[in-house]
């Protein structure tokens, strides 16, 4: 048992830091340090610089054109790209359906996809939601009817994050009523662009426009752009599921939050209070050993010795520690943490923030923050699935 | 960043296992707190596996093993409820006394190794909490030696004991930091008053009194030492736990999948599988931090200190859920003293109480907070 990182590990972590350091523009880790409202320009700019260097499909082995790094290695990249302020890569495209595309697509559409997925330049959404298809998954409505070369899709699709920017989806549709409600879903590749596809914006409770509804009516898909074989979809989503690995935990920007946490604590001259001071330091242990169950999960997928089976673990406890991290936050902020400006979000803007500028991201991060334990499977979701481990029924 | 056992470690596990699978069934251990909680024969039988000579050095007949081997043999005895004083022996006595004269050493390490000396630290008194700069003992010096007057409450197995380990204060006031001794105290030295008891948890302790007690220097600069130890004894506290909570788990899983009401295995309520995700969270949160613990007893004091810190921390919140949940989980069996699970939830709850419990830990932690944050801060 060794907790350090190998000599040569930590040779790559140097690497990937004044990479970092040198190619991450400063007005966007501004942006990112202060919680200030990142443009679709900011998000692509950065996947785009990481696409140069061959990084934003930064989990992709060397065959598909990745960097082919271990699970170590990845886990480095995540770390110091998140401590440096460097914005989340949207994972719709080269964490999610570029691996199912490797796994299950065919020979076409990986040269097709794959090329625009790693440079940054083709924005992908996901489609899997739907207004009655929550936790239910497989209860997806959303129609593909075969007619000849095409598929006809008709139908709706929710919670689409960042869906306004999508220049391409990728959808669970069903493509047959037949025996169990999985066994009819099958797995699409939608151009947005097509004539039928529309996107509408959902506002949520902090004021933003984060997610859509998209919306499909007679939408023609080319019979190609269908991945793997018919109704054998939900097996590529779970792979999909599966292939979320220990990022899931989100613990780098926890960590990254809570040194931005504890600053903004002494600001508002709370570090010295006791109350609140141990507040943090309960925060900081559950920190620590969140960050110590990904190490371990690191670690056996390195040595291939041992496996865990905690990915439910991750996402329960990464979410709820987001959120705590997120109410402190905005606890700190105090009675300034109440003004409501939107505009205050905006890097550079130069307005009346009615207390503290800092502050004014404090309370809608703090809202829009609900959804970590909503999205990607719901957190009961998640205790149903690590019980179903434990008690083995 | 390696977190598997070698060979030689998983081996180690093994013995444990076996020996405890083989010689330390639930209803031996009932037996023995049912008669007070002597264990000097349990600890006896961990010497001939060799464990009592785990962290005393080679030269001192000892295997001179580290953190890790000391975690998985704690792990170990924590699965199997073991109510032996190991880490007291064990542990944290040679870690003390490698701060001793090289003749203090030869004459306690061998006997340490072979077990025929339990030797266990007394610093607990009664107005200290879980602060270890407290110490009101006096420590005088008389002829060629020392002599000590005080009073140690509840020091493990304190009466089965052929020596102690006492903190007493050469010079300052009650709480310096400065001027506190480690001294050795060997049973029967006058003046010396020893009255056992048995504990919550199945096992013994003693109220000791000193009065002008002929008493051995190990060192006079002592509470850096006591730390140390008192960090490795937090360490493989951790490690107990994560054994105890393993087990007492998958006893609850099995439970869960057997008993039956309203014509159905209870495992099959939604109510109860979410609180078994909620304790399997902990669990995998305490063997996580107890792997911390271990890794960092080689860091300088100060990271020590507050990892370890840390780590109690975690653990403390876990062994109450684990704990307090798998006895709910069970019904009315889980409250009876013939039923197994009580006495891990029992065990669970005495760690709480030893070397800090988590309200002390989280001003430790808090106290020693650094701007940085995570494993590496």
């Amino acid at each position: 048992m060794d907790l350090n990182f190998t000599p040569e590990e930590q040779v790559f972590r140097q690497q990937i830091r004044a990479w970092v350091a040198e190619n991450l523009p400063k007005d966007i880790s501004h942006k990112v340090h202060n919680s200030l409202h990142l443009t679709r320009d900011d998000m692509q700019r950065w996947a785009r610089i990481l696409g140069k260097q061959g990084w934003h499909g930064y989990g992709w082995p060397k065959e598909f054109g990745g960097p082919g790094w271990s699970a170590v290695q990845r886990h480095l990249f995540e770390e110091e790209t998140a401590l440096a302020g460097a914005p989340r890569i949207v994972p719709f495209g080269p964490v999610m359906v570029a691996p199912v595309i490797m796994a299950f697509g065919s020979p076409e559409q990986q040269k097709r996809h794959l090329p625009g997925i790693m440079s940054g330049d083709v924005w992908w959404s996901q489609g899997y939601s739907e207004p009655g298809s929550g936790s239910d998954l497989a209860s997806v409505k959303c129609k593909a009817e075969r007619r000849g070369d095409y598929y006809l899709v008709n139908g709706q699709k929710t919670w689409t994050t960042l869906g306004q920017y999508g220049e391409w989806i990728f959808c669970l549709v069903r493509t047959s009523n037949e025996g169990k409600p999985q066994t009819g879903i099958s797995f699409l590749l939608i151009d947005m662009k097509s004539p039928g596809v529309s996107v509408r914006p959902i506002i949520t409770l902090d004021g933003g426009h984060e997610v859509n509804e998209v919306w499909f009516d007679n939408v023609e898909v080319p019979a190609d752009n269908l991945v793997g074989e018919e109704n054998k979809g939900w097996t590529y989503a779970k792979y999909l599921l599966a292939h979320e690995r220990t990022g899931i935990g989100e613990v780098n920007r926890a960590k990254r939050e809570l040194e931005r946490l504890k600053r903004v604590a002494k600001t508002e001259g709370l570090y010295d209070d006791g109350r609140f001071r141990d507040q943090i330091a309960l925060l900081e242990v559950d920190i620590v050993a969140l960050e110590m169950l990904i190490l371990r999960v690191i670690s056996a997928a390195k040595s291939g010795k041992q496996t865990l089976d905690v990915a439910g673990l991750l996402k329960i406890r990464g979410s709820e520690i987001q959120q705590r991290y997120t109410e402190l936050m905005m606890l700190a902020g105090g009675p300034f943490s109440i003004p409501f400006i939107r505009e205050a979000m905006e890097a550079g803007w130069q307005g009346d923030h009615f207390g503290a500028a800092h502050c004014a991201p404090f309370a809608p991060t703090y809202f829009n923050f609900r959804k970590t334990t909503i999205y990607g499977g719901s957190n009961e979701v998640q205790r149903n699935i690590v019980a179903q481990t434990v008690l083995g029924s | 960043m390696d977190f598997d056992f070698t060979d030689d470690q998983s081996s180690l596990r093994d013995a444990v296992a076996r020996w405890v699978e083989k010689g330390f069934s639930f209803e031996r251990r009932h037996a023995i707190a049912k008669a007070g909680g002597k264990t000097r024969d349990v600890y006896g039988e961990l010497a001939e596996l060799g464990l009592t000579g785990l962290a005393v050095p080679e030269a001192h007949g000892g295997m001179g093993f580290g953190a890790i081997e000391a975690m998985v043999v704690s792990e170990e005895l924590g699965r199997g409820l073991v109510n032996a004083p190991y880490a007291q022996g064990a542990l944290i006595a040679p870690l003390l006394l490698s701060a001793a004269p090289a003749g203090v050493q030869s004459t306690w390490l061998p006997k340490i190794a072979d077990a025929s000396a339990l030797v266990v630290l007394a610093h607990q008194e009664r107005a200290a909490r879980y602060r270890l700069d407290h110490v009101e003992t006096k420590a005088v010096p008389a002829g060629a030696g020392w002599a000590l007057s005080g009073a140690k409450s509840v020091v493990p197995a304190g009466d089965e004991a052929d020596a102690w380990i006492v903190p007493a204060r050469l010079s300052g006031a009650v709480g310096d930091a400065a001027g506190i001794g480690l001294f050795i105290v060997e049973k029967g030295a006058s003046g010396a008053t020893v009255s056992g008891f048995p504990t919550q948890d199945g096992a013994r302790a003693a109220q000791l009194g000193f009065n002008a007690t002929p008493a051995t220097l190990i060192t006079k600069d002592g509470l850096p030492v006591l730390e140390h130890a008192v960090d490795a004894g937090i360490a493989a506290l951790c490690a107990e736990a994560v054994g105890a909570m393993d087990k007492l788990v998958a006893i609850t899983v099995e439970y869960m999948n057997t008993r039956k009401q309203f014509g159905v295995v209870i495992a099959s309520f939604q109510a109860l599988r979410h609180r078994i995700a909620d304790v399997k969270m902990q669990l995998e949160l305490a063997r996580s931090m107890s792997y911390f613990a271990s890794l960092k007893m080689g860091d300088a004091p100060e990271s020590r200190r507050r990892a370890l810190a840390q780590a109690k921390l975690q653990l403390g919140t876990s062994m109450r859920y684990v704990g307090q949940q798998c006895i709910q989980l069970h019904g009315g069996i889980g409250v009876t003293d013939e039923y197994i699970a009580s006495h891990y939830f029992k065990r669970l709850t005495v760690m709480e109480m030893t070397f800090g419990d988590s309200m002390h830990q989280l001003g430790e932690v808090s106290a020693r907070m650094r701007d940085t944050a995570g494993v590496f801060a």
